[in-house]
């Protein structure tokens, strides 16, 4: 019996049918919604922590690789196996373990569906903030472990403002707990945050514990044109000058307009430019009084500005919002939107200059971009086009992405202010890091000495 | 991307869009609808998984048997295609490379099955009783007729009391039949072969009964109608009668005291946007109580695709799923294709719940 088939079968003993090496289940587990591929050697889905840490022990053992996955809705390769080994698909591991109110927290295992979490919570008039626009498939722990962020952010933050604690099962199949159900806590380095965002590369998350939200009470959204995207991006620092906190804070360009339009064509939107869609939320008084004084800061600036509090109305506006991105073959079936280059973030004063930045390095390249995204907290999304079939329009796409990331970091930003740098940014970390990298580098070796988890990622190998 | 490796698809699977096949970006948008993917769980029972499986067929990858647990389980139900933001129309894809492989000679028994059969028999009953036997000679059918019953395989076999029910109330509005119906080759289609000789035999059919129009009573055989006879005019059941409403009124239809829900056909339904007959003739009859997911949202009951001869578990689950749906305080669930019927029937726990054709609902109201 070759080595391969001898740790199928002790694979196989702990996860009985659930662990498969064919041809075709491995391929669909080697990509996720970025370019980066890489095939595994097994697939299997855990069904408990004492499974996992089984799992690990034999990994630890036989020095094979395993790359955590969720949903794969990872647009950068973190949750392909681009050395092979094990995928973990954690999405069967998906039980709300508790809802407790009064302590103001969930406790969930990894594999849950976003919108599950709030769909449970929503009869408690709670919920978990972080909302990414893949939210109907995008799984916590694949947030947990690229640190998510979504429409909601700028005002209620991102997954690692609601982390108290992580089980986590260790590269050689120990358990530990970074946390507690404590509010807060002052008690040495702070490891729940030092997993957030960790990319599978530290340990696998077995169990969370979340802090969640009270529902406000109104949401209400004022949709503004501006004559152009700089002076929409301007006009961001210009809310927060003058003391409004939106909820959500969202920059289509015109190109993207067009595209959520095609998804929805009876959504109401402003069509005459580039549009930010403000959310306002909390009681009736405050939203009224916010949305007032948006709409007064902003008629300077703005070309039309349109008001909705219909819930049916935003409801049907963030679902077509959320899913614009991968859109825009329905604007022209011959292009494919490549996620490459797409999730740049700067401090907000420095917008109008990313903005810039994005047409020119597009123009030089003879690409159209589409910009979109959570610009209230700096980030911008850039959407770019090509026609797949055509290996010139691949090259420019490629150029347009590396120059997007580098002018992103010349300029004080991040190459990704949210989607992860997984395999296909890690070539930028070092650049934008500097010495922290090395520090990542000697956390990463202390805590996983062999390089099993999630090897290729972050840059590091 | 290897466009050099890609001239292998064109060659091997000429009925695959190219385009469409890159299209999907990989967002995984799909997982939060496909109701193979809800059951079985792993990426290649997902609209996503079979893309990249496809992809790799088309550039060339070697073939292996399970491929087939992925490509041969998409029931072509459409929710992913109506949901895709990147516009990919999946289980096209999944017919184009069912077609390719079976050209190569590669397929299931099952799917060999189905094709004999259906060669052999003209229905996929392997019945070799006559295809009106349920026509009973009270019955007078005109000769020659514009508007023509498409009665179909289940119908004209299984649920014959259906066929005789539907073609009563379509006789007497002037509907005839055709002389020798065949099986409109849907059930071919959807599992890779081809399905000319039937195409054929009913082209023959039509121009002798002089048809401009058929009317269908299964959503199958309406998709596969429409898309192969371009040149007449296709109806579903409820689309005909619901146009006749005020006839069906006159000839005695009375209103009764049940709540019913409507199961949506994904081929009616999605498909051809089949959505207000149906329910225009249940309001005219009873209570309506829509299910949970309804209309373009509507789940499948796992029957299509050939899933229900080839994978009869994962069918059967993936109705059970479909039933979480039926709201509270109802008597039946009505629907308009007799697979669908039939699946929800062997899925069903509740004996207090019936599932009718909606032709049951109507017949009742009638009598
Ligand atoms: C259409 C679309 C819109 C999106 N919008 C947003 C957005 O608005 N905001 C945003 O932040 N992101 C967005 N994303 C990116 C992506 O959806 C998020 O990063 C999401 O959190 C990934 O979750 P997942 O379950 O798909 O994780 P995966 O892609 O499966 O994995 C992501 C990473 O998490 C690791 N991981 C997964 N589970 C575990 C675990 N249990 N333990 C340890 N590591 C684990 C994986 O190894 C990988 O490195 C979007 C993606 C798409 C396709
Ligand atoms: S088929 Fe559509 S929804 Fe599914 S992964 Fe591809 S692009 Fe996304
Ligand atoms: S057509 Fe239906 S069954 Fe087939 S991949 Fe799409 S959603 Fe799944």
């Amino acid at each position: 019996m070759g080595k391969m088939d001898k740790i199928f079968n002790e694979l196989e003993q702990i996860v009985g049918n659930r662990v498969r090496m064919n041809a075709s289940d491995l391929c669909c587990y080697s990509a996720d919604a970025s370019q980066i591929r890489g095939m595994p050697d097994f697939v299997l889905f855990p069904i408990s922590v004492e499974e996992v840490s089984e799992i690990m022990k034999i990994a630890n053992k036989y020095n094979i690789n395993v790359t955590a996955r969720g949903a794969g809705t990872g647009l950068a390769g973190g949750a392909v196996p681009v050395k092979g080994g094990i995928v973990l698909d954690m999405t069967k591991m998906d039980k709300i373990l508790k809802i407790d109110i009064e302590n103001l927290l969930v406790v969930v295992e990894p594999g849950v569906v976003q919108v599950d979490l709030n769909e449970a919570l929503k009869p408690y008039g709670f919920f978990f903030p972080p909302d990414p626009g893949s939210f109907a498939t995008c799984t916590v722990g694949g947030q947990i472990a690229n640190n998510a962020s979504g429409m909601r952010c700028v005002k209620y933050g991102t997954v690692k403002n609601y982390v108290l604690n992580l089980e986590v099962i260790m590269a050689d199949g120990t358990l530990m707990n970074t946390g507690s159900e404590c509010q807060k806590t002052s008690s040495g380095y702070d490891l729940s945050r030092l997993f957030v965002g960790s990319e599978g590369t530290l340990g696998i998350i077995t169990k969370a514990t979340l802090k969640i939200m009270p529902i406000p009470e109104c949401r209400k959204l004022v949709m503004v044109s501006f004559p152009s995207s700089e002076i929409a991006g301007k006009s961001v620092s210009t809310v927060f000058s003058a003391g409004v906190m939106p909820s959500a804070c969202e920059i289509l360009d015109k190109t993207s307009v067009d595209v959520l339009l095609k998804l929805d064509p009876n959504v109401i939107l402003p069509k005459d430019g580039d549009v930010i869609i403000f959310e306002v939320d909390g009681s009736k008084e405050a939203v009224d009084s916010a949305a007032d004084k948006l709409k007064e800061t902003l008629t300077p600036f703005a070309s039309s500005i349109l008001v909705t509090d219909d819930p049916d109305e935003m409801k049907k506006i963030w679902a077509a919002r959320s899913l614009v991105g991968a859109a825009v073959s329905k604007l022209d079936p011959t292009k494919t939107r490549i996620y490459v280059g797409e999730d740049l973030g700067v401090p907000i004063k420095k917008l109008p200059e990313m903005i810039k930045k994005v047409y020119e390095v597009t123009d030089k390249e003879g690409l159209l971009p589409m910009i979109y995204g959570h610009i209230g907290d700096g980030t911008i999304h850039v959407g770019q086009f090509i026609d797949v079939l055509d290996q010139n329009d691949w090259d420019k796409l490629n150029r347009a992405a590396d120059a997007l990331h580098l002018a992103a970091i010349e300029i004080g930003g991040t190459v990704s202010s949210e989607h992860g740098i997984g395999a296909a940014r890690g070539k930028y970390l070092k650049t934008q890091c500097g010495n922290s990298f090395n520090a990542m580098k000697s956390i990463k070796n202390a805590l996983d000495p062999k390089g099993i988890l999630n090897p290729g990622k972050l840059g590091f190998d | 991307m290897n466009f050099d490796k890609m001239k292998y698809g064109q060659k091997y699977f000429p009925d695959v869009d190219v385009r469409d096949l890159y299209r999907c970006v990989s967002c995984g948008n799909c997982r939060s609808v496909c109701p193979v993917f809800e059951v079985g769980g792993w990426e290649s029972t997902n609209t996503r998984g079979r893309i990249l499986i496809a992809r790799n067929l088309y550039e060339g990858a070697e073939f292996e048997e399970e491929i087939f647990d992925s490509i041969n389980t998409c029931t072509t139900c459409g929710i992913c295609a109506k949901t895709c933001p990147a516009g990919a129309n999946p289980p096209a894809l999944v017919e184009g490379i069912r077609k390719g492989l079976v050209d190569m000679g590669k397929m299931t028994e099952t799917q060999k099955r189905i094709s004999e059969t259906v060669d052999e028999f003209g229905n996929t009953l392997k019945s070799e009783e006559k295809r009106n036997s349920w026509l009973t000679s009270d019955i007078q059918v005109p000769k020659k007729a514009d508007v023509v019953y498409f009665v179909g395989c289940l119908d004209s076999y299984r649920y014959k009391e259906t066929a005789l029910k539907t073609y009563k109330i379509l006789n007497k509005l002037g509907v005839g039949l055709l002389e020798d119906e065949t099986c409109c080759g849907s059930p071919l289609l959807r599992i890779g072969f081809s399905a000319e000789k039937q195409t054929d035999h009913n082209r023959k059919q039509f121009i002798r009964s002089g048809t401009k129009t058929v009317v269908v009573g299964c959503a199958g055989c309406y998709n596969t109608l429409k898309s192969n006879f371009p040149e007449l005019e296709i109806l579903s059941v409820s689309d005909f009668l619901s146009k006749n409403i005020e006839k069906l009124k006159s000839a005695g239809l009375k209103k009764l005291d049940i709540t019913v829900s409507f199961h949506d056909p994904c081929h009616y339904g999605r498909d051809n946007s089949i959505f207000e007959s149906p329910r225009k003739i249940i309001l005219e009859i009873c209570t309506l109580k829509e299910m949970k997911n309804t209309k373009e949202k509507s789940k499948c009951c796992g029957g299509g695709g050939g899933v229900r001869t080839g994978y009869n578990d994962l069918s059967i689950e993936i109705a059970k799923r479909r039933w979480e749906d039926l709201p509270k305080g109802v008597n039946a669930l009505v629907t308009t294709c007799p697979l669908c019927v039939r699946n929800m029937r062997d899925s069903n726990s509740n004996p207090e719940i019936q599932v009718l054709d909606i032709i049951d609902l109507i017949e009742s109201a009638l009598e």
